[in-house]
């Protein structure tokens, strides 16, 4: 069963997320008895599996809500909203249960499991219903017209000779069709389950259809046909079978073992089944279109991705030398083909923004609970795509943001309307693609950051002096909360603690070569932006030269690039700075910055107008030597103090360009 | 084999003194190449080098021991690797892999000089080898600053 192990823990992820998704709906819209179904439906296919692997303390968990459910959507059961906690407690139990399979292989949690079964068994005050008999029933009266139409089946003469004797002896022998439900994964798994089930109640498979061999090498469709001796009748046969997770249908006829008139008995099939297969059909192709992959598999094949663009460089970097007109076109279709391979891959690698964002309406609704506080929360893009690097990353920032808006940013009821604003606050989270970004923003309605206190607070801790504390933008005032420690708040929340978090979120943001900005206005709400670039793994550089060593500016920060001589670059409070169109943009030389030896200015220089956020600033380099795709490398652990640069790439030559972190040094 | 009492070290000579680390955490001895300097990187952290495709910081060891050592001294580069960093150090040349008692190492000494970078002494045909904490010194110079 250990190589079931990898997909049962994926599969049941995604059902927990399925399941915490619907309940909240639940909660929205009780009545709703399609969506008590559809959670019903979830936990009795978890029950199904985690009984199938063994985890019997998860199994039973999902038996016992289950339970709940189907006597709320019999109508026996009001669904309260103690009802509705006791459940999310319970899914909470699961989940608790699934990491400790991921991590210790047994589902043995510290919460007592009994405990909570009881307690939700004495809240629901009840007899309880065994749905499993009850699903088995309808089964089998679905399948009773099937039964009575089929007489005869086409018999190989080695299993009617079995079937003969086996008659003779008393038994009784089935013709047996198992079909598994669309999408079902484990499927050898659960035609092993199915024959030991058989064999459990003392009866014999003759033959299968597939063999043996071709199940177990996962080689069918969903069904399988197989020739069943037993003394049990159908309907107990039935009854046992399709209680097995993800058996969609269980078809059993009685079969007479003859041998003549084998070709002219071939049954055929009852027009409503017929139907239903070509119907599956249409959904299995549907279904086939994805697979899962290997995350590693997919990381190679990135950095062989990486490789190659690094060869081509090499070769029209040689190339180039010898100004061969003939390779020409060839280089150009080799340099396209590359560039199509790249986009491909980067697409692969590219997931919904739900994957991060799935779990969030669960936190929300906790949170919004444990601190009294009602919520409209609006999620906005979450079919977004991005690179699958950021979902791991990028998950905890958001948390901390949407905690701090809910905590922070949203006034309670009363001093909302107090205030004339309505009483359930709103958080909206969003994400959209803007140009080669992903744009992530967490936005609340609430008490907003009172810009006064901020400042103070900078001015006390001796951020800023009390004279320039008066020039200061409001933006710049602002920038006080990414520093760590900071923070406005006297009290300490258990929620969000001291407020702090907000540094963290741009370390993160920023080691993923991102940026964060936050914008306020009180009494209005918040908003908190961060930009990701749509892919870490290769990026457009724009590669210039300072002191004879080449560095690269990612094209998504460049703006222009122009030349300007000495005497256009005038002084501003001791800062220098260029007018460009009216405009005026600071100026700095990158020796200066990353205080590198370099030679007097020249008479000269050129200049990249790099953007940041809204603002814009120039670099002064030596030397413009054009743009190309380089591959990211981290520079690892030895410079984690280095903000100038997020990584190095190795050009075409071999040697190594530094990649500078614009938002580090501006 | 190498029984309980033994172990195996990467010796070298750094300045005029003879060195070591276990040899375990040891990928690879090169030649020096190019190395790529890094603005604004910790002062012993001489730059970045290309390492079929990878980029791999260079140490130089001298420094982080505070050995004044030539730099034209230095040939070598041995690469380390542990389970997150992998960086090469600089050194005058490599003797090679040896294999050594414990009864050999004098864990007594302290050095004053080396602190907890400092293992233990090897004393060996009459030649005495400092035997370094690797872990350690990797430890040191991925530390962030003030932390």
């Amino acid at each position: 069963m250990e190589e079931y192990l990898g997909v049962f823990i994926d599969e049941t992820k995604e059902y927990l997320q399925q399941l915490n998704d619907t309940l909240l709906k639940i909660e929205e819209d009780p009545d709703n008895l399609e969506l008590v179904n559809d959670a019903f439906r979830v936990l009795h296919t978890l029950k199904g599996m985690a009984g199938t692997m063994g985890f019997n303390r998860m199994a039973k968990l999902c038996h016992i809500m289950e339970n709940v459910l189907d006597r709320a959507r019999n109508g026996t059961l009001k669904i309260s909203s103690d009802i509705m906690d006791r459940i999310f407690k319970g899914v909470d139990l699961i989940s608790k249960a699934l990491e400790k399979i991921v991590g210790e292989g047994s589902d043995e949690i510290e919460e007592d499991v009994d405990l909570f079964v009881d307690a939700l068994k004495e809240l629901t005050n009840a007899p309880q219903v065994r749905n499993e008999e009850k699903i088995g029933e309808v089964k089998s009266k679905g399948n009773e017209g099937v039964e009575e139409t089929v007489e005869r089946i086409v018999l190989p003469d080695e299993v009617a000779n079995v079937l003969k004797r086996a008659k003779a002896e008393g038994y009784k022998t089935y013709y047996m069709k198992v079909i598994l439900k669309e999408g079902t994964q484990l499927k050898s798994a659960r035609i092993y389950l199915v024959l030991h089930r058989i064999e459990e109640l003392k009866g014999e498979v003759v033959k299968t259809n597939p063999s043996i061999e071709e199940i177990e090498e996962e080689k069918f469709e969903n069904e399988v046909e197989m020739f069943v001796i037993i003394r049990e009748d159908k309907e107990r046969l039935s009854e046992v079978l399709t209680s097995i997770a993800d058996i969609d249908r269980v078809i059993i006829r009685d079969v007479e073992p003859v041998h003549e008139e084998k070709v002219a008995k071939i049954v055929e099939k009852p027009e409503i089944e017929k139907m239903k297969e070509e119907e599956k059909r249409e959904k299995k192709k549907i279904s086939s279109q994805t697979v899962r992959v290997d995350i590693e598999k997919l990381d190679t094949l990135m950095d062989l991705m990486g490789e190659l663009v690094i060869a081509r460089s090499r070769i029209v970097e040689v190339l180039k030398k010898y100004n061969i007109k003939e390779v020409d076109e060839g280089l150009t279709q080799l340099s396209r083909i590359t560039l199509d391979l790249q986009n491909v891959v980067m697409k692969i690698r590219m997931v919904p923004i739900a994957f991060v964002f799935n779990r969030f309406p669960r936190m929300v609704r906790d949170l919004s609970k444990q601190l009294n506080k009602e919520i409209n929360f609006v999620m906005k893009g979450e079919e977004t795509e991005l690179d699958r690097t950021f979902v791991e990353e990028i998950g905890e920032p958001i948390l901390h943001l949407l905690r701090n808006a809910i905590d922070h940013g949203i006034e309670s009821k009363e001093e909302r309307i107090a205030k004339g604003k309505p009483p359930v606050g709103t958080v909206v989270l969003s994400a959209r693609h803007e140009g080669n970004n992903v744009v992530i923003e967490v936005e609340d309605d609430g008490r907003g950051i009172d810009k006064e206190k901020v400042l103070r607070k900078a001015i006390e801790k001796g951020l800023v002096s009390e004279a320039r504390a008066a020039t200061l933008s409001d933006q710049e005032i602002l920038n006080f909360l990414f520093v760590p420690g900071f923070s406005t708040r006297e009290d300490v929340s258990e929620v969000s603690g001291r407020g702090v978090g907000l540094d963290v979120v741009k370390n993160v943001v920023e080691s993923l070569n991102g940026s964060v900005s936050i914008e306020s206005e009180k009494n209005r709400g918040t908003k908190v932006t961060i930009r990701l670039p749509l892919t870490l793994a290769i990026i457009q550089a724009l590669l210039v030269k300072v002191s004879g060593f080449v560095y690269a500016i990612p094209i998504a920060n460049v703006d222009t690039t122009l030349r300007v001589t000495k005497g256009e670059i005038q002084r501003v409070q001791d800062r220098k700075v260029i007018v460009i169109r009216g405009e005026v943009i600071p100026i700095r030389e990158l020796w200066e910055i990353l205080q590198v030896p370099h030679e007097a200015t020249p008479e000269t220089m050129e200049v990249v107008i790099v953007r940041v956020g809204n603002r814009k600033f120039g670099i002064v380099v030596d030397e413009l030597l054009g743009q190309d795709d380089i591959v990211i490398k981290s520079l690892g652990k030895v410079f984690s103090d280095v903000r100038e640069f997020s990584g190095a790439a190795i050009l075409g030559d071999g040697s190594i360009a530094l990649i500078v972190n614009v938002s580090g040094i501006v | 084999m190498v029984s309980s009492q033994e172990v195996e070290i990467l010796s070298f000579l750094l300045g005029d003194q003879s060195m070591a680390f276990d040899v375990d955490s040891v990928e690879m001895v090169i030649e020096r190449t190019e190395i790529r300097p890094v603005p604004k990187a910790k002062f012993f952290v001489e730059g970045v080098i290309n390492l079929r495709g990878r980029v791999i910081p260079v140490v130089n060891l001298g420094k982080v021991l505070g050995i004044n050592v030539e730099d034209r001294e230095l040939k070598s580069i041995i690469v380390v690797k542990t389970k997150d960093v992998e960086v090469g150090f600089l050194v005058n040349r490599v003797w090679g892999v040896m294999r050594i008692s414990e009864s050999q190492v004098d864990h007594l000494s302290v050095s004053d000089k080396f602190g907890k970078k400092f293992k233990g002494l090897i004393k060996r045909d009459g030649n005495l080898t400092v035997y370094l904490n690797i872990e350690e010194i990797i430890e040191e110079i991925t530390a962030k600053e003030g932390a």
